[in-house]
């Protein structure tokens, strides 16, 4: 197996700002949620 | 050809992530607004059902007030449905009186007309006995002057028949002096009746002394200064004369011994008898 040795690239970048912009949307829907007595636990 | 398709697909993932996130956002953002205004909506459903609440039970009291003033007044229609009713029944029995009294006035009028007439009949004939009255009247006061004029009369004869009383009785006594003179001459004086009287032999002169009325002013007393020591005797009548007049006659009533007193015939008078007229039993 031959052992490849990358530097991150702008790529990598991206992916990490998806993963923010996916747990922001999330954080609005769970506020949005809590607005009708919606809890974690059922 | 690997490196492109993950590029691709990477790029996509932060499409996608970006997209999602916005929508997120803008779900959130919204909620928030149309929470605030169902609040609000929700505030103003509580107000309007609570003036709703009020607004029925104002119109609960109202209507219960409208039922009982309905009642009431439904009452009083019913109470004044019967006071009409009775008030018709009392119209129509007061227009019968009506009639009946309108037939009464008439009768009345027509009574009072024939009264009217009467009346005026009777006061004619009231006028009429007024007239008459004032007629019988005059006569009444006629009558009564002449009751007055009569009942002088009657004072009169009654003093005449007063005097010739006095006189007859004086000549029965004279009679009766004389009956006894005769019988004690022996002289039957019905015989002495029958023959002729004998005339005075003597004459007699005399004077008057005084002359009077008497108390009843009914007759003329003469006093004389002769009497029954001269011959004078009562009912003799003696002449008075003054000079060569005639006076009048009179006839003694009363003698005394030297006077005597007569009362004058007013028939034969023809002068007023003073003092000092002659007196003679013959002229």
């Amino acid at each position: 197996m031959s052992q490849q040795n990358s530097d991150p690239t702008i790529y990598d970048g991206l992916m990490f700002v998806s993963l923010g912009a996916v747990i922001i949307g999330i954080v609005f829907l769970v506020l949005s949620l809590n607005g009708y007595g919606w809890s974690s636990g059922g | 050809m690997n490196n492109v398709v993950g590029k691709i697909l990477i790029v996509l993932q932060l499409v996608f992530s970006l997209c999602f996130m916005c929508f997120a956002g803008a779900a959130y953002t919204f909620h928030e607004g149309w929470k605030n205004r169902a609040t609000t909506a929700e505030d103003k459903l509580k107000n309007t059902n609570l003036q709703l609440t009020e607004a029925q039970t104002a119109r609960q009291q109202l209507e219960e007030k409208l039922t009982a003033d309905v009642k009431t007044q439904t009452e009083r229609a019913v109470m004044a449905e019967a006071k009409v009713t009775g008030l018709e029944t009392s119209l129509a029995q007061a227009l019968g009186n009506l009639a009946n009294a309108e037939q009464q006035r008439d009768k009345h009028l027509a009574d009072l007309a024939i009264a009217q007439q009467e009346a005026q009949a009777r006061i004619s004939e009231t006028t009429d006995a007024r007239s008459e009255n004032l007629r019988l009247n005059d006569r009444v006061v006629d009558g009564i002057s002449v009751r007055r004029t009569l009942e002088d009369q009657v004072l009169e004869l009654q003093g005449q028949n007063n005097e010739a009383v006095r006189r007859e009785q004086a000549n029965i006594e004279k009679l009766e002096r004389l009956r006894g003179v005769l019988s004690k001459n022996n002289i039957d004086w019905e015989e002495a009746l029958k023959g002729p009287v004998l005339p005075v032999s003597e004459k007699v002169n005399g004077v008057v002394r005084a002359a009077r009325k008497n108390e009843s002013r009914s007759a003329e007393l003469v006093e004389i200064s002769v009497g029954s020591d001269d011959g004078i005797t009562k009912s003799m009548r003696l002449t008075i004369y003054r000079g060569a007049k005639y006076v009048c006659q009179i006839e003694v009533t009363e003698v005394y011994p030297d006077v005597a007193v007569g009362r004058v015939i007013e028939e034969t008078r023809n002068g007023t008898i003073e003092r000092g007229d002659n007196v003679t039993t013959k002229l």
